[in-house]
């Protein structure tokens, strides 16, 4: 199980996978808007996505989980 | 005794006082993977360079037995050697003698080099690998941590001082390596802390390895304590030596260029591209760094540590230069407490040195949140100020894309006293973004618009051609040029060339002043 959390607080402007499918370390799996920039949200494992934790649009804090890969 | 019996005897007697320990405690260390306190020596210096002092010293301590066990030495190598032809001195502690502990002696021994060092301007290198103070010597021990560390703070800013961990260095010892200027950790085998994990286990109950706590990793990236790591002892008397490479002998010293074949008006057209067209898409600004720097080669300090600013050593058609850098890649490239205290502890370095300061920038502005404040964002970002304002020596900046607010001010410019500021043509130099700023600005239009969201974003888009450009800072000289990316390296060569001859600006008389600490 792995958590991909964010790293600062911000605006989720896209989740880019949905439950159930498969991704490679480094893929990008959202997108997060704070302080005049689009951050891409890489996975650092490997793995199914198994849970996502906020919906589009949502706002996020630093180290909130935002999927859980497994 | 004949003259050959008294030569036979110093040759006997070196060979002991070599031999440290004993063979079976060097054996013990190599087990460890860990060089000889004498063989680390022997690698980072230049083959047949070192010359030993006090190789007989030994400790004067009659408590608990100890007048029973002397070793020549007493648990330190010092001396002084060359490193790529400079002098340098050194102190190496054994650990295969009484585990490296400091005595009273041990300490004479380091203070010794230390003041030869400051006397004939030469970087002094410190090894350290020590069980910490020799509680048999009592407060002796203690007396002589003390004198290390004042000699540290006396040396400080006139010679480089280069700590590297290669073993235990805990309790009072961490200090005299955190006062110097670069702490290089051996990953695995050095560990540093105050208190170590059983100490804490006790007292706050929290249980924790002493790799966790204070290993290279740790203290590379939690922690900001050490500034490079390495997968061994030999790797990290590499990296003491690259380091060097960049440094001059002492602050009244210029660094030493090295004879460079890369073309100083080299053209990349490549960077054209490096900065994507969407301002709101990060990149990585080290591709701008490898691009401009002599041969791409960047020396990074505390790579792994707020890795939202970017520092470290390259050179400019030979002249070594510090690199200060936001990046874009890591929390929007905005300033927090962390990358405010990296950013000018390296800038005061390079300050000390004769090292001309060259910042990248591209910062949204300070990281907002609650944390922050209460961390003393404040406090920390002041110190950026602080630390370019007092700089005197050149400082050349290039504005590659966002210039934001207080920000903007930070990082080295024209008003901190930038002495050549750049920018290239997609550089956004405004008191703030588009989207903060329309509202605020053209509240009543908006909400007297039949359609507030499209004057909204008509407006934005306004603002934007108007104030987010490098035009509004270039008509008030704020901005000295606007370049071409293409250009970039020769730009920034001819403006440190050109700055070559800055002489110190006149300060006012003053005991020293007050950086926010």
């Amino acid at each position: 199980m792995a958590d991909v959390a964010a790293p600062m607080a911000g605006k989720v402007i896209d989740i880019k996978v949905n439950i159930g499918d498969s991704v490679e370390e480094d893929d990008e799996v959202a997108i997060i808007e704070a302080m005049k920039m689009e951050m891409p949200i890489l996975t650092y494992a490997s793995g199914t996505v198994k849970e996502i934790k906020v919906a589009k649009g949502a706002s996020v804090e630093a180290d909130q989980v935002i999927i859980v890969i497994e | 005794m004949t003259t050959e019996d008294r030569i036979n005897e110093l040759i006997a007697l070196t060979a002991e006082a070599e031999l440290g320990g004993g063979q079976d405690k060097i054996d013990a260390q190599h087990k460890k993977g860990k060089l000889t306190a004498r063989e680390r020596i022997l690698y980072l210096l230049d083959p047949g360079t070192f010359e030993e002092f006090d190789k007989f010293v030994v400790h004067r301590c009659t408590d608990f037995g100890m007048e029973k066990q002397k070793i020549f030495g007493d648990g330190v190598v010092t001396g002084y050697g060359r490193i790529n032809g400079r002098l340098v001195y050194v102190f190496s502690q054994d650990f295969t003698v009484f585990g490296g502990s400091l005595s009273g002696p041990f300490g004479e021994k380091v203070c010794k080099v230390m003041d030869l060092a400051l006397r004939n301007g030469a970087p002094v290198i410190g090894l350290n690998d020590s069980g910490g103070a020799r509680i048999q010597e009592g407060v002796l021990s203690l007396g002589s941590y003390g004198e290390i560390f004042r000699r540290n703070v006396q040396c400080s800013g006139i010679i480089p001082q280069i700590s590297v961990i290669m073993g235990p260095c805990a309790g009072g010892a961490v200090y005299s390596p955190a006062i110097t200027d670069f702490i290089i950790m051996v990953e695995k085998t050095s560990h540093m802390f105050i208190t170590g994990p059983q100490v804490i286990k006790a007292v706050t109950h929290e249980e924790v390895e002493p790799e966790a706590l204070g290993g290279a990793i740790r203290h590379n990236s939690t922690s900001g304590v050490a500034h490079l790591a390495a997968r061994d002892d030999r790797a990290a008397l590499d990296k003491v030596r690259e380091l060097l490479s960049f440094l001059p002998q002492n602050c009244n010293e210029k660094p030493p260029v090295k004879e460079t074949a890369d073309d100083p008006d080299r053209i990349d057209p490549g960077l054209r591209q490096v900065i994507p067209e969407n301002p709101r898409t990060p990149y990585d600004i080290k591709k701008i760094i490898l691009s401009v720097v002599d041969d791409h080669h960047f020396f990074e300090i505390q790579k792994m540590y707020a890795q939202n600013m970017v520092v470290g050593f390259a050179r400019m058609n030979g002249m070594p230069v510090g690199i200060v850098a936001n990046q874009p890649r890591f929390l929007a490239g905005c300033l927090d407490i962390n990358a405010s205290d990296k950013c000018s502890r390296f800038v005061r370095f390079c300050d000390c040195f004769n090292l001309p300061i060259l910042t990248f920038v591209d910062v949204p502005g300070f990281l907002p949140g609650v944390a922050q404040e209460h961390g003393g964002i404040i406090r920390h970002g002041a110190k950026i100020i602080y630390a370019y304002c007092d700089a005197s020596v050149p400082k050349v900046t290039l504005i590659t894309r966002k210039a934001y607010g207080g920000a903007y001010d930070v990082m080295g410019s024209k008003h901190h006293g930038g002495d050549i500021n750049l920018a290239y043509p997609f550089a956004e130099i405004a008191v703030m973004g588009p989207d903060g700023a329309v509202p605020i600005v053209f509240r009543n239009q908006i909400k007297e618009s039949a359609d507030p969201e499209k004057t909204r974003q008509e407006l934005v888009e306004e603002y934007r051609r108007t104030f987010a450009s490098p035009y509004k800072a270039a008509e008030l000289g704020y901005i000295d040029d606007i370049i071409l990316p293409e250009f970039t390296r020769s730009k920034l060569i001819r403006a440190l060339e050109s700055l070559k001859t800055k002489s110190d600006v006149r300060r006012l008389p003053k005991r020293h002043g007050n950086i926010p600490l």
